[in-house]
């Protein structure tokens, strides 16, 4: 663990140069909503490291500042003040496009809503990544069913979201993340929509990424079952990461589901 | 760049989508160009008409006719006198005229057989064909020899033809009679229509003017009723209508603060006249049809903002995922121009069909105008990127994050 090698001059904590094992390096990320009447605080000088392969859960409670956490490491925001680092690039101060770019390359966005495109198919959908990286529409194609083929989909793609189940749908969301091969996979509360199967489901599938494809996963939940699947889960609470703690035996979902008592037919 | 394509392909799916909205949004458009299409179909169709009739007066004429003047604010009697010599003088000494030729007209009655018509009995010389732009069905023109002789020949029009021989008959050859004598028919004009003065072309019966004033109208020798003189071109019709003025001015003894004893009319002037009504009036109202277009495109930078509102999360997916501004831009702006060419090309259609409507129904041949719409299409297009940028840039300056949380 090199990470451990340089000391913070300024603080107590984790270190401030970040290592090529580290997906994702945050020194020092705050964030404040500025409105007329008050400043929100959502973070406040955040450090953080997460190396290539982790699969870490995000809890706490609504206004913790984790969906805060989501957006700035998705670069879909910017921290107000701190430094990011993404796959050892320094993504903090890049522009809207250049960090659109970052966005296609290396990161796969699964939410909770699913946000697949509505009427379009599941291979369409699984393609619109590709579609802005400039990829050919054969190559698209192909791409997208075997992504869809890696979710166990092949047999729905040319369903569109309205013809799929919730499950069928975070999977081809899934497929969408997956299709450009990105290092990290940000899941924003995958299973909130689901039922408790569904979600172990989901769950394996992510769970089977990460240790098959070496994809770093980050996920936010509040469900602590969903937590114990990962192997490091960070809480975070007013702005600040209160707990960090690693899973020793992360829960297998799959040997979860096989577990849940049968449903009544 | 590499989206561009791809938004093609997004637009057309995004209006198949929604068709009737689509319709809706373009219809503006769509009768804008089919507007323009048809006004300018119409005006250039009119222009050359006008054109056409003009036409068939003869390339360049001009007319040159005595006229009585006024002294002291009575009309004097008689006005000038015009004379094959003042004919000869303006084709020698006038340098933009090319050739002129002597006319004199008389109503009076043709008879063949037991049939008889009505019609006007003209002698001329035989430069008359080529100044006034006629051609021969049938037989040919006098000799110079019948001019000095005086004989008895005629060439009559189709119309003239028609009364006297019936539909079929052939007059060639025949002899028709005027008063007491009778003429050879030695030739038959084209067909020629009427004159842009609604004077039939094809009734006349033309014989050599000696002839004319030795058995149709008595006349002193010389004397003529009007002289048609064809200027060198078109440029120089003006300053031939100088010189004849100068000439007969000079020759008929006229003091400069006097006013002519003749009058010279050149139809190219009028012709300009009509034309530049015609063109100002196409001008207008192609700019009213104009208008439709500009009020279309409002229409559809309307429906374009309902529509990027309605799509915010599908936008704020997009971006997530990797679409910049400049991606999404592009997106919504392809939309507006294909939504935009979609409604010119149907008003092309639309207009394109009305013509053809117009021309089988009034049998005219008006011309679909390719350059109006080209330019109609064009601007339509135009109009897509105008109206569809504002709605277009709303769209690409969205939050993602603030994309993703609308519902």
């Amino acid at each position: 663990m090199s990470a451990a090698a340089a000391p913070s001059s300024r603080r107590e904590g984790p270190p401030l140069v970040a290592s090529p094992d580290d997906i994702m390096f945050l020194d020092g990320i705050t964030k404040d909503y500025v409105t007329e009447a008050v400043t929100v605080h959502a973070l406040r000088r955040v450090d953080l490291t997460i190396k290539r392969g982790e699969f870490v859960a995000m809890v706490g409670q609504s206004g913790s500042g984790k969906s805060t956490m989501m957006n700035i490491i998705g670069c879909l925001d910017r921290p107000t003040q701190g430094r990011y680092l993404l796959d050892g690039i320094d993504v903090t101060h890049r522009s809207n496009d250049a960090r659109a770019v970052v966005r296609n390359r290396l990161i796969g966005f699964v939410f909770q809503g699913f946000n697949l495109l509505p009427r379009t198919t599941a291979l369409e959908n699984v393609e619109l990544p590709l579609v802005y990286r400039g990829v050919s529409s054969g190559d698209r194609a192909k791409r997208a069913l075997k992504a869809l083929q890696s979710v166990g989909l092949a047999d729905r793609l040319h369903h569109t979201p309205n013809q799929l189940s919730g499950g069928q749908q975070q999977r081809v969301a899934i497929a969408r993340a997956l299709v450009t091969e990105p290092p990290l996979l940000l899941a924003d509360e995958p299973t909130g929509n689901l039922d408790t199967r569904t979600s172990y489901e989901v769950l394996g599938l992510l769970q089977e990424l990460n240790r098959n494809h070496n994809i770093t996963i980050v996920l936010v939940t509040h469900e602590p079952d969903i937590a114990a699947c990962a192997s490091r889960v960070i809480n975070m609470r007013d702005g600040r990461v209160r707990d960090d703690t690693y899973n020793k035996e992360p829960v297998d979902a799959l040997k979860a589901l096989a577990d849940l008592p049968p449903v009544e037919e | 760049m590499k989206s561009y394509f791809n938004a093609i392909f997004l637009a057309f799916r995004a209006i198949a989508r929604s068709k009737l909205r689509a319709a809706l949004t373009v219809l503006g458009i769509l009768i804008g160009v089919a507007a323009v299409v048809i006004v300018v179909a119409l005006g250039t169709g009119t222009r050359d008409l006008i054109t056409g009739k003009f036409a068939t007066l003869g390339a360049n004429i001009i007319f040159i006719f005595p006229q009585s003047t006024q002294s002291s604010g009575a009309k004097q009697s008689g006005g000038g006198r015009m004379t094959e010599a003042d004919g000869e003088a303006i084709a020698k000494e006038a340098q933009s005229v090319a050739s002129v030729v002597p006319w004199n007209v008389a109503g009076g009655q043709v008879v063949f057989a037991d049939k008889n018509w009505p019609t006007q009995i003209m002698g001329t010389t035989r430069g008359y064909w080529a100044v006034r732009g006629f051609t021969f069905a049938k037989g040919e023109s006098w000799s110079e020899s019948d001019e000095q002789l005086k004989t008895k020949v005629c060439v009559i029009g189709e119309a003239v033809r028609q009364a006297l021989f019936g539909d079929t008959g052939d007059a060639m050859g025949q002899y028709v009679r005027i008063g007491r004598y009778p003429y050879r028919v030695i030739g038959v004009l084209a067909k020629k229509g009427n004159s842009p003065f609604g004077e039939d072309q094809d009734d006349r019966l033309l014989m050599p003017i000696g002839s004319f004033r030795a058995r149709v109208l008595p006349m002193p020798p010389g004397r003529v009723m009007t002289l048609m003189a064809s200027a060198s071109s078109e440029l120089t019709a003006d300053r031939a209508v100088t010189q004849i003025t100068d000439i007969l001015r000079q020759r008929h003894h006229i003091q400069p603060e006097d006013e002519s004893d003749f009058a010279v009319r050149n139809p190219l002037e009028l012709r300009r006249i009509v034309e530049t009504t015609a063109n100002t009036l196409t001008l207008l109202l192609s700019a009213i049809a104009g208008v439709s277009l500009l009020v279309g495109g409002v229409g559809v930078m309307n429906i374009m903002l309902v529509s990027v509102t309605e799509r915010t999360r599908e936008i704020g997916i997009r971006m997530a995922i990797g679409a910049t501004a400049a991606d999404i831009l592009v997106q919504f702006l392809v939309e507006a121009v294909t939504l935009c060419m979609f409604g010119g090309m149907a008003g092309t259609l639309l207009g394109v069909g009305f013509i053809r409507i117009i021309n089988a129904a009034a049998d005219l041949t008006m011309a679909v105008p390719i350059p109006a719409i080209v330019a109609a299409v064009g601007t339509s297009a135009a109009i897509g990127v105008i109206f569809g940028f504002l709605p277009a840039r709303r769209a690409a300056l969205m939050d993602p994050i603030n994309a993703l949380r609308n519902e």
